[in-house]
């Protein structure tokens, strides 16, 4: 999606451009099951996994259950490491508090490493607004900068996009023609972006973590720009989503035991850094002046909505795209918003708390479950999207064709022997469409269905009509129960009675 | 002990002969199985969509016909975790029906776990000698847990080669209202599901819910594939008469 | 600063401070309270109890920490003596052709006489003449050479901390970098490491806390595993003792 392009309003039509993209398909099937048998094998090796995601999910769960109290240590602890610590309610307030420190320094260049944050508030154009160069220095965010696109997966960015192509974007930059060479490319996006970091007034970062007994801010990385970019320029700017804490560097160890893991398959990143305030005075480098954003755009939403609070648990490792069957088809793009795979199909609407126009990014889920069972601290993100669809007819917004036919669903299922009519009805009238027990007709609601599938004929006789010729059979059938089957089943009546049976 | 078969609506419907081949199974080890009539469908696909009103009405016959039962067994993994997962929070706020969803949720097994778990069967003796792959459903081996289950019973079929199917925990696309209101995205999921089966180069393809079954088995059916599409309980019978 | 960064700080500031009150009680309110919570039990703090129990023994963890570094593209070497580990820095410089090595000003590396082995060599100490550009030296170094503070033989990690003699940039901007591990600080598990930042007093604690596992990587492009994007792309780890 080009800046000045408009997209498809729906994910219906997003996603048909997608299927229709055949490399698109095949870059985002390779990268998602790298990224995926990547992670089943370092969750394998590292043993006790379950353990470990229950332990990942108790500590969110605490942090947010607390995170007035340890949001505010935070803050109490930044401050006292130097840094200066800002709040803003939305995006808006973030851009112009960015906006008013980057002036004050009359910076002419910002360099900025990877921070979803920062994509949910379109930082970058407002920083060329003002005149600011804004650089993306992570590999895949400096190429689909320079491409005018926006990420289409939390963890590699650029997934669409093939070499040739990234040549061409990264020949265009250097004014001379790179060959379709990794090596190359990456060769010269470092000699590039060395200018870059060098040249940078500021310096911008994301965070993944941040420690509220400590006042430290945790970054996860690979290529080493973020460390470039807190480490090089005068001034750093972190944007941090309010939730991002956790209590101590104890509790650190569990997300960098789980988020590496469960984005790539590495034991740990590359680096992983804790950032501690600004230089101190005698030091030879680091950042002299350090300002971090807490940002809330719409996460305070989640709080005490007992449905959705569990949102904010999400460390943004990106397994539940590597997951999911529709994101491996479709990709990230068709989902529209910043986020996208299942975690955005449920955390845009949540963010933007307009259910009624992003509504239907949750309906491109066919509730398998997989997003919840890749979850690292086991967010149950296919309930949220259900209970999502929910909010929406509860508010309303419902398809009219759609009311109706549930409507008549409820009328039909909720007495049996009208249940028993409609099959009887569709016995009958199938006649005119059945082929060889088929029906193949592509007419109505079976167009869909039936464009790659034939949709078997109901046989003569439902089940329910066959039961009592079935019951009389079965009867001379029988055999006599043994003593071993009695007394399991009374057995497990008996625990059910003491309540013992555990579900799922 | 009454033991009640809750069929699902779609195999009432259209595959009768699951229904039957649990009924006629089950009967081997002389567990008679009633079948009350009044039941209708979990609710499931206006759960899903959102429309819980009347996903209600429809579970409402769920909990009446089985108010009386010991154990409540079912065809479809699904269909047992729409009431083992969301009947409680369907009725969250109606104290009576919260009460009834969980009394109906702590008796309801989907086939394979009633079987192995609680009749303790793990070898219904029979022969199928067939090349058979094994599509684990969502829900069933997700929700419920069902991964063993099915994997032990086949494992004592004699004379039958279970082949892996690749990829095997993806969804089929199928997904209730899925299927038909984002058909294309579906589509696109069927069609690489039946292409993992094809590649086993199995005979029959074996399940636990018809709902994946009617998906894939259309969609082979659409491409001139000869697969044959199962329920595990109709194997084990078929099996079992084989033998 | 110039005065109006000043100004614009202290409004910062004070906007800053009204406006957490406000931010922060309005999460308190949405979590059903009417004050900020006071500090509350932590039962789940840090890594589960069966993990905390692993401790391997001192060759395990060199053993380990050496294919842990290996296997992500690093060289790994184990030495007995300071004495061998600088005449195999000595030597690789040499075969790199280094021109520029950077090093922390750490005692061990003070006391290796690295200088006196590599006489044509320019090495610079970190921050010996604060007036000078130390980044710009780090930048042009061919080896950064760093002795560390600690390292985790489960992972492959080492971490360095940042100080007056101890610089971000000498791990980060050189081509090459050379960490010495003393055995005694070379641990099983990260928590261990960890003990160390929380059981610190803030003020305490350095601006920079890295830990590094490897060379500098990236698949950003189709996949293909590119090595020494930003930071070293070749990166040795000598453990000694």
């Amino acid at each position: 999606m080009n800046h000045g392009q408009t997209q498809p309003a729906t994910v219906k039509e997003r996603s048909h451009i997608a299927l229709n993209n055949e490399f698109l398909r095949k870059a985002v099937k390779f990268t998602t099951e790298r990224l995926r048998n990547g992670k089943k094998k370092a969750s394998e090796e590292h043993g006790n996994w379950e353990e470990w995601r229950e332990r990942g999910k108790q500590i969110r769960l605490h942090t947010i259950a607390h995170l007035d109290y340890y949001l505010n240590q935070f803050v109490e602890n930044a401050r006292a490491n130097g840094v200066h610590v800002h709040f803003a309610a939305d995006g808006k307030e973030a851009v112009e508090l960015s906006m008013k420190i980057a002036a004050s320094k009359q910076a002419k260049s910002v360099v900025k490493s990877k921070s979803m944050v920062s994509e949910e508030l379109h930082i970058n154009h407002a920083l060329e607004e003002m005149g600011i160069e804004a650089v993306e220095t992570d590999l895949g965010e400096y190429i689909i900068q320079l491409a005018g696109e926006t990420p289409s997966h939390i963890i590699i960015p650029a997934i669409h996009k093939n070499r040739y192509q990234i040549a061409e974007l990264l020949s265009k930059e250097a004014g001379e023609t790179l060959p379709a060479d990794t090596s190359i490319l990456a060769g010269f996006v470092r000699r590039k972006l060395r200018e870059k970091f060098l040249e940078a007034e500021i310096g911008m970062t994301g965070c993944n973590f941040a420690i509220a007994e400590t006042g430290s801010m945790v970054l996860f990385e690979n290529e080493g720009n973020a460390r470039m970019v807190s480490t090089v320029p005068k001034t750093q700017i972190t944007l941090m989503g309010m939730e991002r804490i956790i209590p101590t560097f104890a509790d650190l160890e569990v997300m960098a035991t789980l988020l590496p893991r469960s984005a790539t398959g590495q034991k740990l990143t590359v680096y992983m850094s804790a950032i501690t305030g600004p230089k101190r005075t005698v030091d030879g480098d680091g950042p002299e002046e350090m300002h971090i954003i807490i940002v809330d755009n719409g996460r305070s939403l989640q709080l005490g909505d007992p449905e959705f609070q569990e949102l904010l648990n999400c460390i943004r490792c990106g397994a539940c795209l590597n997951a999911c069957p529709v994101y491996r088809h479709i990709g990230g793009h068709a989902y529209g918003g910043t986020y996208s795979g299942p975690i955005g199909a449920v955390l845009t609407p949540a963010l933007q708390s307009n259910v009624a126009e992003w509504d239907d990014i949750a309906n491109a889920s066919s509730l398998c479950g997989a997003c919840y069972e890749a979850c690292p601290v086991k967010i149950p993100l296919h309930d949220m999207l259900v209970y999502l669809r929910n909010r929406k007819v509860e508010k309303g917004y419902g398809q009219t064709a759609e009311k109706i036919g549930m409507k008549g669903f409820a009328a039909i299922m909720s007495n049996s022997k009208r249940m028993r009519s409609v099959v009887k009805l569709g016995q009958i009238g199938q006649k005119l469409v059945v082929r060889q027990g088929l029906i193949k007709t592509k007419i109505g609601p079976l167009k869909g269905w039936n464009s790659v599938r034939y949709l078997p004929s109901l046989p003569n006789e439902s089940f329910r009509e066959r039961w009592d010729s079935l019951v009389q059979e079965v009867k001379n059938e029988n055999s006599p129960m043994s003593e071993d089957i009695r007394t399991r089943m009374e057995q497990a009546l008996k625990q059910r009675e003491n309540g013992g049976r555990s579900h799922g | 002990m009454k033991v009640s078969l809750f069929i699902t609506c779609l195999s009432d419907a259209i595959y009768p002969r699951v229904g039957e081949a649990m009924v006629r199974l089950l009967a081997r080890y002389g567990v008679q199985v009633e079948f009350p009539k009044q039941q209708t469908c979990c609710g499931q696909p206006a759960f899903n969509s959102g429309y819980w009103d009347e996903a209600r009405e429809s579970a409402r016959t769920l909990l009446a016909a089985f108010d009386d039962s010991d154990f409540v067994i079912s065809p479809s993994g699904s269909c047992t975790g729409m009431i083992q997962h969301y009947y409680p929070k369907l009725f969250e706020k109606d104290p009576v029906m919260l009460e009834k969803s969980k009394r109906l949720q702590a008796k309801t097994y989907e086939f394979t776990q009633f079987l192995v778990q609680v009749l303790g069967v793990t070898d219904v003796g029979a022969v199928f000698p067939h090349k058979v792959t094994y599509h684990p459903s969502c829900h069933g081996s997700r929700l419920l847990g069902i991964k063993d289950e099915p994997m032990t019973l086949m494992q004592n079929v004699k004379g039958m080669e279970l082949i892996p199917l690749p990829f095997a925990e993806d969804c089929c696309g199928f997904g209730g209202t899925f299927a038909v209101k984002m058909s294309e995205i579906s589509a696109a999921m069927v069609s690489e599901k039946a292409q993992h089966v094809l590649e086993t180069e199995a005979e029959v393809l074996v399940g636990l819910d018809m709902g994946c079954m009617m998906n894939i088995s259309g969609n082979l059916m659409y491409q001139g594939k000869p697969v044959r599409v199962m329920h595990l309980a109709e194997l084990l019978y078929e099996g079992v008469k084989l033998a | 600063m110039a005065e109006q960064e000043l100004t614009l700080l202290e409004q910062l500031e004070k906007e800053s401070r009204a406006k957490q009150a406000k931010f922060i009680g309005g999460i308190a309110a949405k979590l059903g309270r009417q004050e900020i919570a006071k500090k509350p039990v932590h039962p789940f703090r840090g890594a589960p109890d069966f993990w905390t129990q692993l401790e391997w023994s001192q060759e395990e963890r060199i053993e380990r920490f050496m294919d842990n570094w290996q296997s992500v593209g690093g060289h790994a070497f184990h030495f007995a003596t300071m004495e061998e580990a600088k005449q195999f820095i000595a030597e690789r410089a040499l075969e790199l052709e280094a021109k520029h090595i950077i090093r922390q000003n750490q005692p061990e590396l003070n006391e290796l006489g690295l200088e006196e082995a590599l006489p044509e060599v320019d090495i610079q100490v970190w921050n010996h003449n604060p007036a000078e550009n130390w980044k710009a030296h780090a930048a042009g170094a061919d080896i950064g050479l760093v002795v560390v503070d600690h390292a985790i033989a489960y992972t492959g990690t080492i971490t360095v901390l940042s100080s007056q003699d101890k610089g971000r940039s000498v791990s980060l901007l050189p081509t090459v970098m050379m960490a010495i591990i003393p055995v005694e600080r070379l641990k099983t598990r990260m928590g261990e490491v960890m003990t160390h930042f929380d059981g610190a007093r803030r003020e305490d604690l350095p601006a920079g806390i890295h830990f590094i596992t490897g060379p500098s990587r990236s698949s950003d492009i189709e996949n293909d595993l590119t090595i020494g994007v930003h930071g070293p792309g070749i990166v040795y780890a000598l453990i000694v003792g």
